[in-house]
């Protein structure tokens, strides 16, 4: 059953009444108000159900945002972003949400509601347990609120692209975007159009921005560009199979791979493809994996390990 | 407890590692009776230093097959008894294993042993214009194991994130012997499926296994650095300047506060020349790209002079700026000068309540007698209050401790957290149950059972109803 509860005491009593139904998925949707937002610190407190875009709204306001894109922000909660580990282009230059991720507030699934973390931008008391539900799919519990720290908004931003008639071609600037001056905020590889396309993107103040299109330029990005081709490859239906491979890996990678169509983080070294072959999974440490799950869901009523 | 490991343990302990590589003699062990939290001593029942992975397997597994409690330590500088032999036990001193075992310039990952001391892996990767960003002020002796352990912080924090942010994955021998790698692997893709169990061990305060090896994240050195100093004639000018200069929108890589007595002994110490009769002063150090610096250096220093900065004094050189960081990393060292002892807290508060906490700083101060000199990260709201007193005079502990406890009441009455940085350790146990409930605690617990499930890894920390050592007990005492 799909949990659906607008508050809290509904999560919790949802997860003490249910005694042989499993919860498959959450609806959290009725509880979406944005908690506390103090700008000047730079930290703000969401339910779970609001969604990315909105809350990117409402920061924006004040020239700041949650530093992360992951693709369809629209339809996005909270709640699905950290269970999910949800990323996007600009991981590259800002990292993912657990590097934002301040405090959590979670309905164990026996009914117990417990918070980790706290509001505060730097915090070492007791274990971080904020790590433990990032990406963890609501197998181990629901994740009902959050607080972020947020960063002010670049001043400018600018993507550029490349285009390349070979793998190999690309290989060769991806080796020299490594080992420039530059500090791109997104560095992606796809072939949206038909074509082998390498994206560059820079933010920050704007000489900066302008100083690093002119080394850009000389590396061969000659192109204004978007992030459109992410839209398009996140809006089909067939599902995308994903691989994390060493960055100086990827164009070895896509040629094993021999993907239909693919969306690369080329600077993290995570490939998002459908068609071509299967990915290796690699060894995982899955009793471990095990003894966690069986001990915040010991009647495992949350959805089971999807790995 | 020094019964707690036989002859026949401490022999087949030998036979593992080397004779000279197990200490025993209690003269010997009292390098190890604490770390920089001296307000409580025990020592172990033997250390032993292991010189690989397979020697510290084989250790854990004849401790846990003996169920005799195990301390994994680095070099002992933290700050919180995070390292203390509670009740004795056999302490795993990683400090033999010190190797950068392999350095990927081009992926920017450095594989070291646990043993690594911090600052040697920038020194080892500066060349090639890269660093280990997380720098706390020990960083020339403490090990990147420690760190791992601690989730360490350091000045440069506020714009490139503590240790989790930089630590891609290690190796763990867990409590029951077996090894596990967590996180990501020395030659593969940063993003692992599963939890993220990488991520729930830093800072778990060696209380989950002891860490063996640890694959870090090397960042890109910046193209350029301003440095300024700012001189103010009182601290609340210069914690709003703290708030204005993030209100604008520029996040420095360091932004850090030195009250009037600090910057007095500090300035006797090392002779820096920072101004003696100033209120505070900011070290705020803006980095990045080159070009649009000098245009962020003229920002903040506009927000200086409005704040009332006397002078803002930009470094000229990078001689100038390392003298600087060296006189603000070594602020701890100077206390010697003003006292015999004292007792830092790192607690964090939000930035905007900074100048509400520099004040109960101050009023604690009065109403305790106790000069209390003031060093720490502004930016992120992470005050070190530094307590000064006399061991020599019993009723200036209980002053000190007293004044202590009041500090971090008031970190989390304001919303913030009792530590940014030093840990739980043995030191904060009695403040875990004010800051986190019951159910908090709880789901700790479950955390440490699945990793530890017969308790003996670093035991007796963190948690409230932990043992304490005789010595302590009977200084509570005195202090009540």
């Amino acid at each position: 059953m799909v949990l659906t509860a607008s508050n809290v005491a509904e999560v919790a009593q949802t997860l003490s009444g249910i005694a042989s139904q499993k919860i498959t998925g959450f609806d959290l949707r009725g509880m979406n108000r944005l908690l506390e937002y103090t700008p000047e610190d730079m930290t703000v407190s969401v339910e779970a159900g609001i969604t990315l875009a909105e809350l990117q709204r409402q920061l924006g306001e004040r020239g700041q945002w949650l530093p992360v894109d992951p693709p369809q922000a629209e339809n996005l909660t909270i709640g699905a972003l950290l269970a999910g580990n949800k990323s996007g282009p600009r991981r590259y230059g800002y990292g993912t949400i657990r590097d934002y991720l301040l405090g959590i507030k979670v309905v164990l699934a026996d009914g117990r509601t417990i918070k980790a973390g706290g509001k505060v931008v730097k915090n070492v008391a007791g274990y971080d347990l904020c790590k433990l539900f990032v990406g963890s799919r609501g197998t181990l519990g629901v994740i009902i609120e959050a607080t972020f720290k947020v960063l002010p908004k670049p001043e400018t931003e600018k993507t550029v692209s490349a285009t390349f008639p070979t793998l190999e071609a690309l290989a060769d600037t991806l080796e020299h975007l490594a080992v420039s001056s530059v500090v791109p905020v997104a560095v992606d590889t796809h072939n949206y159009g038909g074509t082998t396309t390498l994206v560059a993107c820079f933010a920050g103040p704007s000489e900066d921005v302008s100083w690093q299109l002119g080394c850009a330029r000389d590396l061969g990005f000659r192109e204004d560009a978007s992030f459109e081709y992410e839209r398009a490859f996140w809006n089909s239906s067939e599902p995308a199979r994903c691989l994390s491979v060493l960055p100086s890996k990827v164009v070895e990678t896509l040629r094993q791979i021999e993907p239909k169509s693919y969306v690369v983080r080329a600077g993290n070294g995570i490939i998002y493809y459908r068609g071509g072959k299967e990915p290796d999974h690699p060894a995982l440490p899955r009793e471990l994996m095990r003894r966690i799950k069986d001990t915040y869901d010991p009647k495992h009523l949350l959805p089971e390990l999807p790995w | 407890m020094t019964g707690i490991a036989s002859k026949p343990l401490l022999d087949s302990l030998r036979e593992i590692v080397g004779h000279d590589h197990v200490i025993t003699k209690p003269e010997e062990l009292l390098v190890y009776e604490c770390d920089a939290y001296t307000l409580e001593k025990q020592l172990p029942t033997a250390v032993v230093l292991p010189g690989n992975t397979r020697e510290v397997e084989t250790v854990v597994k004849l401790c846990a097959a003996n169920h005799v409690p195990i301390i994994p330590r680095g070099a002992g500088t933290s700050l919180s008894g995070a390292v203390l032999a509670v009740t004795g036990g056999i302490m795993i001193a990683l400090t033999r294993m010190t190797r950068i075992i392999e350095i990927d310039y081009r992926n920017r990952r450095a594989l070291v042993e646990a043993g690594c001391v911090n600052a040697w892996v920038t020194s080892a990767v500066k060349s090639h214009g890269l660093f280990y960003a997380p720098d706390p002020s020990s960083q020339p002796a403490c090990t990147i194991g420690g760190n791992v352990a601690t989730n360490s912080g350091g000045p440069h924090t506020l714009k490139y994130g503590v240790t989790t942010n930089h630590i891609l994955g290690f190796e763990m021998v867990l409590p029951d012997g077996e090894t596990v790698w967590l996180g990501t692997t020395p030659d593969g893709g940063e993003d692992v499926d599963g939890y993220d169990l990488r991520g729930v061990v830093i800072g778990s305060e060696g209380m989950f296994g002891v860490v063996t090896r640890v694959l870090v994240r090397l960042v890109r050195a910046p193209q350029a650095y301003k440095t300024m100093l700012g001189v103010f004639n009182t601290v609340d000018q210069a914690s709003q300047t703290v708030s204005d200069i993030i209100e604008a929108g520029i996040v420095p890589g360091a932004l850090e506060m030195m009250d009037q007595l600090i910057t007095q002994a500090v300035e006797a110490a090392y002779k820096f020349g920072f101004p003696l009769d100033a209120g505070a002063v900011l070290i705020i150090e803006l980095d990045g790209l080159a070009p649009s610096l000098e245009r962020q250096a003229e920002t903040v220093i506009g927000i200086c002079r409005k704040n009332g900065a006397r002078e803002v004094r930009v470094a000229k050189s990078d001689q100038e700026r390392m003298d600087l960081w060296r006189s603000r990393k070594r602020a701890f060292g100077a206390i010697g000068r003003l006292s015999p002892n004292f007792i830092t807290q790192d607690g964090v508060v939000p930035r905007s309540k900074l100048p509400e906490m520099m004040q109960f700083i101050g009023e604690c101060s009065r109403k305790y007698g106790l000069r209390i000199p003031n060093v720490f990260h502004a930016g992120d709201g992470n005050i070190h209050p530094l307590i000064l007193y006399d061991e020599r005079h019993k009723e200036q502990v209980q002053r000190a401790l007293q004044a202590s406890h009041d500090i971090l009441d008031k970190c989390i009455e304001l919303g913030g957290s009792v530590t940014g940085e030093h840990g739980i350790g043995v030191e904060k146990i009695d403040f875990m149950a004010r800051q986190f409930s019951t159910e908090d605690l709880d789901a700790m617990r479950m955390l440490r059972r699945v990793f530890d499930p017969e308790g003996r890894c670093n035991p007796h920390k963190m948690f409230p109803g932990s043992k304490r050592c005789g010595d302590f007990a009977l200084r509570k005492q005195a202090a009540a």
